[in-house]
């Protein structure tokens, strides 16, 4: 499913990400903030989700390849965390929903 | 929580890591001046002077019982108890050493306690060195003039930019979180511009990054060092304190002692060292209350049939 897509879904708002951010493709999704459970898993996750506003966010988010990550929760972004994500060319997106309801948005138009 | 933390030189943060994962076994003096329960005070009087040494051990069939050192000497002088037998005057519970600890355990036992000399012991407990400060001076020269050496040769030959030959070791304090996670990023961008597999580069960047967050939020500061060559990523983990009581149990999974302010950052969920062990193919962890811990985790860059056919 293309990142658009998704952004649109939830409300997000783009903070910074690669030029043709619109056409990522996303079929894994990862939602949690607990950063060493996002590194036990063994997939690309191509999407995270997390209320966890830190640099260690988006640090957890390249080692496990995500191209996207959504700071849920209305969180403020830091400096540091945008570029972070820069450097690593991961769109970074926030969202006024919490997490819960940014996972159901996206189950809903996400198969899993 | 963010003090600015200088990154020392490199060539010293390194002789400091040699020397940090270096055995007791391997600086200690092997040969060790000890005595029985029926010597004399005289007897260690003569020994001390005789080898000009400052702790004489006390042992019973090779375990140690006690340690005579010159400050029970004088006491003993004072008293003109010299022919008196040791077991009177000697300190009898003593610290002891395994001789197979890292040395920055070692280290550490020289800044916590007052004691000159640590009697240094095997598995079974018997009595096999001695480790004075000296020894580590001599340890620590030792490597420095190896470093120096090697930074001679290394500046003869200069190095291939696509090499994956790579040693380097990043200083790490105590809760900062900003900075814990630069390593692995670092050394994640190095083999993934030198073209290894990404499944690979995910297993080291899984395993320093969680080895850099463990010093950062539970230890009281330490290093991590990284040794690559083309066929392994060496990665160790050294602090000197406070030490892990049940490394078992540190190893399951779910079981953490983070407190609140670390959960909040997204970390204590009690899978980091399980999540170094499932990474690595080579795993290795010691540690010892008050003293200090090591990890050493190796990640293979060929297959184990590629290394054996060299
Ligand atoms: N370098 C260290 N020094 C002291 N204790 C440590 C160190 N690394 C790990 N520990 C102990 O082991 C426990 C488990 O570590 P880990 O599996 O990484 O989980 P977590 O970091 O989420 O607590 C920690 O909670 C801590 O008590
Ligand atoms: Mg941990």
């Amino acid at each position: 499913m293309e990142l658009q897509r998704i952004a649109y879904a939830l409300d997000a708002e783009l903070i910074c990400g690669p030029d043709d951010w619109e056409k990522i493709n996303i079929e894994t999704v990862f939602a949690s903030d607990l950063m060493s459970d996002v590194l036990m898993s063994d997939r690309d996750e191509m999407l995270m989700v997390t209320s966890l506003s830190t640099e260690q966010s988006i640090r957890s988010a390249g080692i496990v390849g995500s191209e996207a990550i959504v700071i849920a929760n209305d969180k403020t972004v830091t400096e540091g965390m945008i570029e972070l994500a820069k450097d690593q060319d991961i769109a970074l997106f926030c969202t006024r929903h919490p997490k819960f309801e940014s996972c159901v948005r996206l189950g809903r138009i996400m198969e899993v | 929580m963010s003090e600015e933390h200088k990154q020392p030189l490199q060539s010293s943060l390194r002789v400091q890591e040699l020397i940090y994962g270096l055995r007791i076994s391997e600086v200690m003096t092997s040969k060790v001046f000890a005595v029985s329960r029926n010597c004399t005070m005289r007897d260690v009087q003569t020994i001390m002077k005789n080898n000009s040494i400052t702790g004489v051990p006390v042992v019973d069939s090779k375990r140690v019982v006690g340690i005579v050192t010159m400050n029970d000497l004088m006491n003993a002088l004072e008293q003109g108890a010299m022919e008196q037998n040791v077991t009177r005057w000697m300190v009898g519970e003593v610290q002891t050493l395994a001789e197979d600890m890292p040395l920055s355990f070692a280290i550490s036992a020289f800044g916590k306690f007052s004691f000159r000399q640590f009697p240094v012991v095997n598995k079974k407990n018997e009595l096999t060195g001695i480790l004075t400060f000296r020894n580590i001076n001599h340890a620590l020269i030792r490597e420095l003039s190896r470093q120096l050496r090697q930074m001679e040769q290394q500046s003869e030959q200069p190095v291939e930019p696509a090499s994956l030959n790579l040693s380097k070791v990043y200083q790490l304090h105590r809760y900062d979180f900003e900075n814990g996670g630069k390593a692995s990023s670092e050394i994640k961008k190095f083999l993934k511009e030198r073209g290894v597999p990404p499944k690979l580069v995910r297993r080291v960047a899984v395993a320093s990054y969680e080895l850099e967050i463990n010093l950062v939020a539970h230890s009281i500061g330490g290093m991590l060092g990284f040794d690559i060559n083309e066929n392994r990523v060496k990665i160790s983990s050294h602090d000197r304190g406070p030490g892990i009581e049940d490394t078992e149990k540190a190893l399951t999974q779910g079981y953490s002692t983070a407190n609140e302010w670390i959960r909040s950052q997204g970390f204590g969920a009690g899978m980091g060292l399980p999540n170094v062990k499932r990474v690595s193919d080579e795993f290795a962890i010691e540690s010892a209350v008050g003293m200090g811990t090591m990890v050493q985790s190796i990640i293979y860059l060929k297959s184990e049939k590629e290394n054996e056919n060299q």
